[in-house]
């Protein structure tokens, strides 16, 4: 089956259907506005942290290992509501400049987030109270800013090229 | 009460400076997005500060962060979003005062945010008196909690109602 099939599958599907034409686009479109703040809002304490701007009487371990539960949580609600708007014009969406650059600042944002776990992090006992933390972690914490505005600025772009 | 937004929604309308809003959003693209994304990322302030305050309060998070110097320390996050969150919400309002000032949904929403933010200036600044103001009894604690609870859904509700409002007519048709 030739991708291109696969999309318009998506969206012949009974469930993206249902959820085009009823209630469901708005109330999932609304869930995953409250989703993506709530990730945002758990990785901008993160962020602040890291750049020295806010909370810098805590640890960064402890800021990293009561927020990032939440912002994992968060975002499996905005995927799984996202992937329910996504079938309901899956070729629209990824034609959609907006939803590409939107797709590709997120996975910069994961990679972010996987050189901070798996390198940056592991050194954290040797700067873990420093109201100053060392350049990797300050950059990880600007990049993710950086990159988590543009996701929601792309996010909210989307809809106005449709 | 209809006519009389009518003619508030005509007096806005007949001002310069909605004209202004009006053809710049119009006409300068990506204006409208911006001031939109803009107005999310002040509802992420308001999830980062106050509704993080009342997970707190709950049990839910951070649960090393002590309440009162989490308020001291992150309530003005939450007044500096919702000061930036009026801005540009009114300037849609400005824009096409016909349009929002009729739009039920506007008005739900309204309506939750105004005793969500009376609840949490009441709750900062009963948590300013004394130190540990929240926790210094079980009857406290519960009304805390009762509080929060109050507060969290309203400030999910009023998130929520914030898109519905380009629904409305699915709602009330």
């Amino acid at each position: 089956m030739a991708l291109e099939n696969l999309w318009q599958r998506l969206e012949q599907l009974p469930l993206a259907i249902h959820i085009g034409q009823t209630w469901w686009f708005p109330l999932l479109e609304s869930l995953h506005v409250l989703a993506a703040t709530l990730v945002f809002g758990a990785i901008l304490t993160v962020d602040l942290r890291l750049l020295g701007l806010a909370g810098r009487r805590y640890r960064v371990s402890r800021i990293v290992g009561e927020l990032v539960p939440w912002s994992i949580g968060a975002f499996v609600v905005a995927v799984t509501t996202g992937v329910g708007l996504f079938i309901t014009r899956a070729d629209g969406y990824l034609d959609n400049t907006a939803f590409q650059i939107k797709l590709v600042l997120l996975l910069l944002a994961g990679i972010n987030i996987a050189i901070f776990h798996l390198r940056t992090l592991r050194t954290v006992a040797g700067w873990d109270q420093d109201r100053s933390v060392p350049l990797p972690a300050k950059l990880a914490g600007a990049a993710s800013l950086a990159l988590w505005v543009g996701v929601m600025l792309a996010g909210r772009w989307v809809g106005h090229l449709l | 009460m209809d006519s009389v937004i009518t003619d508030i929604a005509r007096a806005i309308a007949g001002t310069a400076l909605s004209e202004a809003i009006y053809q710049t959003l119009g006409t300068v693209r990506g204006v409208a997005p911006i001031v939109q994304t803009i107005h999310i990322l002040s509802v992420t302030a308001l999830m980062a500060s106050v509704v993080f305050v009342n997970l707190r309060v709950l049990g839910l998070a951070v649960p090393s962060q002590q309440l009162s110097e989490m308020i001291r320390r992150l309530m003005p996050w939450t007044w500096g979003g919702l000061l930036l969150l009026l801005l540009t919400g009114s300037t849609f309002v400005v824009a096409l005062p016909d349009r929002y000032l009729h739009n039920p949904v506007l008005g739900i929403k309204i309506s939750m945010l105004i005793p969500a933010v009376v609840l949490a200036v009441a709750f900062s600044r009963l948590s300013a008196r004394e130190d540990n103001y929240w926790d210094a009894s079980s009857a406290r604690r519960r009304r805390a909690r009762v509080m929060a609870s109050v507060s969290l859904l309203l400030w999910m509700a009023v998130v929520l109602a914030g898109r519905w409002i380009a629904y409305a007519s699915y709602l009330f048709a």
